[in-house]
């Protein structure tokens, strides 16, 4: 399901893994990064995004991070 | 100098990509599609090639053969970027490396393995690697060419790794079917198999006079095949294009010729940008044209001079449309820009010529700092683009790295 809406995210950066999701605020609920199952890097034009496909344990998520405009996007879920 | 070639082939690429990003289909038979409503499977997971689900068969076909199958749409954007990723992970272990497709590659380690511990122990590093950084897997091939070294992989697959060395060449080819080697198909086996030719080790001992006489030079070819030798350098550096082409298979037939000449000059846009990113002229446009029956044909036409120009390509294009009577809707267009040189830097005599370069370059950088066709022309603003499909030419850098969204 694609959803597209900015979101509030608590991020780890550091190496091997540059930066990583750990805890990310929706629609007023606070949900824990259990496992980044897949991270691959999408350009538009000289913008680079960063895409974090995720899990809480439950429900798979993909988050987005731009880094022109240092926004996070809760791009789609799958129940 | 034998040479030590390996060749590391992904395992079931992208259907290993989406179970690994979604723990829920891991185990489970899986199939990739493309978006549009005429797709077929990209390719499947091992689970479900065991009920006979092949690549290229439509949705309904492997429903038959697997009901519990499930549908993954194809995300491009994610195979993309971590087959550009693969690369760096080749390029630690030789500078020589030919990203053969999308999930295959070939490396040239003869001067620099003994600096890691030998091919094998790059093989399993790489596939370490691999496994560390994606949770998907690969298979290596190692051999003294490409030839024999892709059958390696071929035969340890899956998350494998076999080393074919020179003095076991000759007895891994004799008792294999021919069609096990790569570039032999299935009409080719039938062929050889017309003169009792059936194994690669029949076909290493076959007279050339035979096979010359069926096949021409290629007779002789099929015979080093046979004996697993295989000449074929890596293609490390990229070459120099022939051509430089678009094409689109369309969700919905289309009929109106308003929305025909939309999509040549789309898909003239999408020629020229990407000649003119690499520096390409080129003289001869070529208009493909199928219909919903999948009769296919080209139609060419050359132009005075060499141009990257979109007006000029799809001028050219769009003149090819009107010598054509269309006799039915058209399911898929191709543009193609041909016959290239590197640029030209001429003095344009003429003030609109001047202005097209002008308006071109603008629209290139536009185009270049926020994304593709975010600065459009206007007889195109209100169509919609259709997903891509990653072309087998494509490769992680260069003229051929082409931008497949979803």
């Amino acid at each position: 399901m694609h959803i597209g809406e900015a979101i509030s995210v608590i991020a780890s950066f550091g190496l091997p893994y540059k930066i990583r999701p750990v805890r990310f605020k929706w629609n007023g609920r606070l949900f824990e990064v259990k496992e980044i199952t897949y991270s691959w890097q999408t350009k538009e034009g000289q913008t680079k995004v960063y895409h974090f496909s995720i899990t809480d344990g439950k429900t798979l998520y993909e988050l987005s991070f731009d880094i022109v405009s240092l926004l996070w996007h809760i791009e789609r879920l799958e129940v | 100098m034998t040479k030590i070639i390996l060749c590391i082939d992904m395992d079931a690429f992208f259907a290993s990509v989406e179970q690994q990003s979604n723990p829920k289909l891991r185990g489970k038979p899986i199939a990739v599609i493309g978006l549009g409503g005429r797709t077929v499977i990209t390719t499947r997971s091992y689970e479900a090639r065991k009920f006979g689900v092949k690549t290229g068969m439509n949705v309904y076909e492997a429903k038959k053969l697997c009901p519990h199958i499930i549908f993954v749409v194809g995300d491009n954007e994610k195979y993309t970027h971590t087959c550009t990723e693969l690369q760096k992970i080749y390029l630690q272990f030789t500078p020589d490396v030919e990203a053969y497709s999308i999930d295959e590659a070939f490396l040239d380690v003869t001067t620099t393995h003994h600096l890691f511990g030998g091919p094998e122990a790059i093989g399993y590093s790489i596939k370490k690697q691999i496994k560390d950084q994606f949770g998907i897997t690969c298979t290596a091939g190692i051999a003294p060419n490409i030839l024999i070294a892709k059958l390696a992989s071929d035969i340890a697959k899956p998350d494998g790794l076999r080393w074919i060395k020179p003095e076991d060449v000759e007895a891994v080819l004799e008792e294999l079917p021919l069609k096990e080697l790569w570039g032999i198909g299935s009409r080719l086996t039938e062929k050889l198999g017309a003169f009792g030719i059936k194994t690669c080790g029949q076909l290493g001992r076959a007279p050339v006079s035979l096979l010359r006489n069926k096949f021409g030079i290629m007779g002789e070819h099929l015979k080093t095949m046979g004996m697993g030798l295989c000449n074929r350098p890596l293609y490390v550096h990229e070459e120099d294009p022939k051509s430089v082409g678009h094409s689109i298979t369309f969700p919905k037939d289309l009929s109106d010729r308003k929305d025909i000449e939309a999509e040549i000059l789309k898909l003239s846009e999408m020629v020229g940008r990407r000649a003119r990113r690499y520096c390409f002229t080129g003289r001869k446009v070529t208009l493909v044209v199928r219909y919903p029956d999948f009769q296919t044909f080209s139609r060419q036409t050359t132009l005075p001079d060499y141009t990257s120009h979109t007006h000029e390509i799809y001028k050219s294009a769009l003149s090819i449309l009107n010598g054509i009577r269309l006799r039915d809707n058209v399911r898929l267009l191709g543009v193609s820009l041909s016959d290239l040189v590197r640029e030209r830097h001429q003095i344009l005599l003429f003030e609109e010529q001047r202005r097209e370069k002008a308006l071109l370059q603008t629209m290139d950088t536009v185009n270049d700092k926020f994304g593709d066709f975010k600065l459009i022309w206007a007889s195109y603003l209100e169509q919609k683009e259709p997903p891509r499909v990653i072309s087998p030419a494509w490769k992680p850098s260069g003229i051929r790295h082409i931008r497949v969204r979803n």
